[in-house]
């Protein structure tokens, strides 16, 4: 013990490091305490869960073991829900960021009115989804809709954009790239306004076109950004819910076409009172969404360049 | 120093104001929540709470809507949370599986000792309902069945007389092929996909039944099977669009869409303030099946206080008034329905002259009480994800009758 006497005087805090301390974990307290309370936690009653067959109104859980994780491998409904959660997510995330750089680029130039075009395309950020997708609904109606009216001004027969099981998922993921371009926008101008000028000067000196600078200035010193928009649209895209629960009902045809992974767990969680089956329906969104992060991160080293 | 004194010296004042407030709050106002699923009705039933509060000036009830399918979604996630309203609606779904789970408190000697309150006064088996082990969890609030609406109008235009009761099934069918144009702009019929207000009353009709005496289902009999049929049968022959969403039902028949169409008797508010529906409108009888059989469905909704109310007095006053013959009469004039208390019905009939609303009240015997479980809710909703398809004309309607049967004899062995 006594062979470190200076060690043990230099782990005894000041009173200057006490202080520093006490106020990094007071601020950082709230976000914690939420973190742990609403977010780490629920996972792992959720996983608790998923053992269980639920009893009424949270008593008398019964323990089955694997048993929902067996209902749930023969049930063909969970693996339509992946599949249309997957398809969801590589169509918005896919059409919709590259849309975003676009637009970011075109907005991020010298361009008469560019803030009137950057608060029309965020305002749909801000505006709650259940409103928008009522709205959408309406447009997207059958027999009254606008859509439909303005096909039939072309003389182009009316079609069905809820109903038709092989329409609905383009009508939701048109929803969900318009809802999401304004937020991914918004961060990649901001991403754009990092890279110096002068790179571009240069190029044009060089007498590089538009094209190029485009794929070699500009895609490679965005790739930050881009990674971030990236993983937090993936994530957010699997987790669809509200744009497929108010645009349909289980009495829908295409709701099998539809359902998302969260909107089947609500189904079966609150819906018909299964808590224990939905919380395994969910552990396979849990378990795919972290595959996905994990590809992302390990992808990453290839294209995204720190400056 | 002095900064912190006065701050102390605020702190101190502002709890002291506090404990004064919470202190005289024992003699103050208590607002009672009632928790409802029509926005409709709740319109109206805010007269009702404001003639309530007047007579009780202590007592101001809160009136909360959420439509059917949400409306259960949010009262199991607060009976979980232990925050329940403190009265609402109870229908015969859920019923025992809130009754069973102590969520609802027994009204039984609550009625015992009530002036207002006699089970007596309600048509025989519908307090039945709320009835668990001889505890009474609920009082009838109001019965509904199932009628014929036509568009008179359309009527007068292809020369048709209009429904009466010697309609049958095949007289509905002939009607509404004259009323079906080729170019999809009207249908003789509006059979959306429902089974209160849509397959459910061809299925007695046809001698058929949801629930069979054992308790198990019925879906899987032929007359089960040929009442849906017919029913479905109107979409396949395209005198019906198809339609899966509720509230499009209503719009088919208020947009002139559809000629024809099955309703409830609580959709009267909601229809009588439709300038449409008062000009072309009028109700009849459902017509009889094919061996003269007549049916419709029959159902009503109760008054519920919850077990974890904080002001159980007080709940009870407002549900002992909403029971009572003077609630139960008023409840009638004002047209919100059809009140269960005996011989208040004709209240509601004069409420709305514009419309033969009486043929609601002539169906009752020989009304089929909705058929329901323990735990009605989870087998009801699934039954549509299997027909939908039978239902588009895709999928055989024998094979899904079948699954139905099998995925609710699977639901109702799950029960407790």
């Amino acid at each position: 013990m006594s062979q470190f006497p200076a060690a043990e005087r230099k782990a005894r805090p000041t009173q200057r490091q006490w202080n520093e301390w006490r106020w990094a974990w007071g601020l950082i307290a709230p976000t914690m305490i939420g973190l742990i309370v609403l977010n780490i936690i629920p996972i792992f009653q959720t996983v608790y869960m998923s053992f269980f067959k639920s009893g009424a109104f949270g008593k008398g859980n019964l323990y089955v073991g694997l048993e929902n994780y067996r209902t749930l491998l023969a049930d063909t409904q969970v693996w339509s829900a992946t599949r249309n959660t997957l398809v969801y997510t590589l169509c918005v995330v896919g059409i919709g960021t590259v849309l975003a750089l676009l637009l970011a680029v075109a907005l991020n130039g010298r361009l008469r009115g560019k803030g009137v075009y950057r608060t029309l395309y965020f305002i749909p950020m801000v505006a709650t989804p259940a409103a928008v997708t009522l709205i959408w609904k309406w447009l997207y109606n059958y027999r009254f809709g606008l859509f439909n009216h303005l096909l039939s001004v072309f003389g182009i027969a009316p079609v069905n954009w809820i109903d038709d099981p092989n329409v609905a998922m383009i009508s939701i993921v048109i929803v969900g790239i318009w809802s999401t371009l304004g937020y991914s926008m918004v961060l990649l101008i901001a991403g754009l306004q990092e890279i110096p000028r002068d790179y571009y000067e240069a190029a044009q000196i060089d007498g590089a076109s538009a094209q190029k600078q485009f794929f070699h200035i500009t895609v490679p010193l965005v790739s930050p950004t881009l990674f971030f928009v990236l993983v937090t649209s993936v994530i957010t895209a699997m987790q669809v819910f509200d744009i497929v629960y108010m645009m349909l009902g289980v009495t829908s045809p295409s709701y099998d076409a539809t359902v998302s992974l969260v909107y089947l767990f609500y189904n079966n969680s609150f819906k018909y009172s299964n808590k224990g089956y939905g919380s395994a329906v969910i552990m396979v969104l849990l378990v795919i969404i972290l595959l996905i992060t994990a590809l992302q991160n390990r992808m990453q080293k290839k294209w995204v360049h720190y400056q | 120093m002095r900064n912190k004194l006065v701050s102390l010296l605020l702190c101190v004042s502002m709890l002291l104001t506090l404990c004064v407030g919470l202190a005289s709050a024992e003699g103050e106002p208590v607002t009672i929540t009632y928790a409802v699923w029509d926005s409709n009705q709740a319109a109206l039933l805010q007269t009702v709470a404001d003639e309530f509060h007047q007579a009780n000036p202590n007592i101001t009830i809160q009136i909360q809507v959420n439509a059917w399918s949400d409306y259960w979604t949010a009262l199991e996630a607060a009976a979980t949370g232990g925050s329940l309203p403190d009265t609402f609606w109870m229908h015969s779904n859920n019923i025992y599986y809130y009754g069973s789970n102590d969520q609802l408190l027994d009204l039984t000697d609550y009625i015992a000792k009530s002036d207002l309150v006699d089970l007596k006064n309600y048509p025989q088996g519908l307090d039945d309902i709320y009835k668990i082990n001889g505890k009474q969890y609920a009082i009838p609030k109001d019965y509904d069945t199932i009628a014929l609406w036509y568009n008179k109008t359309l009527f007068d235009a292809a020369g048709l007389s209009y429904p009466d009761d010697t309609w049958t099934w095949d007289t509905l069918r002939s009607a509404a092929k004259t009323l079906t144009k080729a170019d999809g702009s009207q249908y003789g019929f509006c059979a959306g996909l429902h089974n209160q207000e849509g397959y459910y009353n061809f299925v007695y009709q046809n001698g058929g039944e949801i629930l069979n005496a054992d308790g198990k289902s019925g879906y899987d009999e032929d007359a089960t099977i040929g009442g849906i049929k017919e029913y479905f049968s109107y979409v396949w022959d395209g005198l019906s669009p198809a339609i899966y969403d509720d509230s499009a039902r209503a719009e088919a028949i208020e947009n002139g869409l559809c000629a024809m169409g099955l309703f409830g008797s609580w959709n009267l508010s909601g229809f009588a303030a439709n300038d449409f529906m008062k000009a072309n409108f009028n109700c009849a009888v459902l017509p009889a099946g094919p061996d003269g059989k007549r049916a419709s469905i029959f159902n009503g909704l109760g008054n519920a206080i919850s077990a974890t109310c904080k002001h159980p007095d007080e709940a009870w006053k407002w549900v002992e008034y909403l029971s009572s013959e003077a609630g139960q009469k008023r409840q009638a004039e004002l047209g919100i329905a059809i009140s269960a208390f005996n011989g208040t019905a004709d209240a509601w009939t004069a409420a709305y002259p514009g419309f033969n609303v009486k043929c609601y009240i002539d169906m009752v015997s020989y009304a089929q009480i909705r058929p329901y479980t323990n735990q009605t809710s989870v087998w009801e909703d699934k039954a549509y994800e299997l027909l939908k398809g039978a239902y588009a004309g895709s999928d055989d309607l024998t094979a899904a009758c079948k699954n139905v049967a099998s995925m609710m004899n699977d639901a109702i062995a799950a029960e407790k």
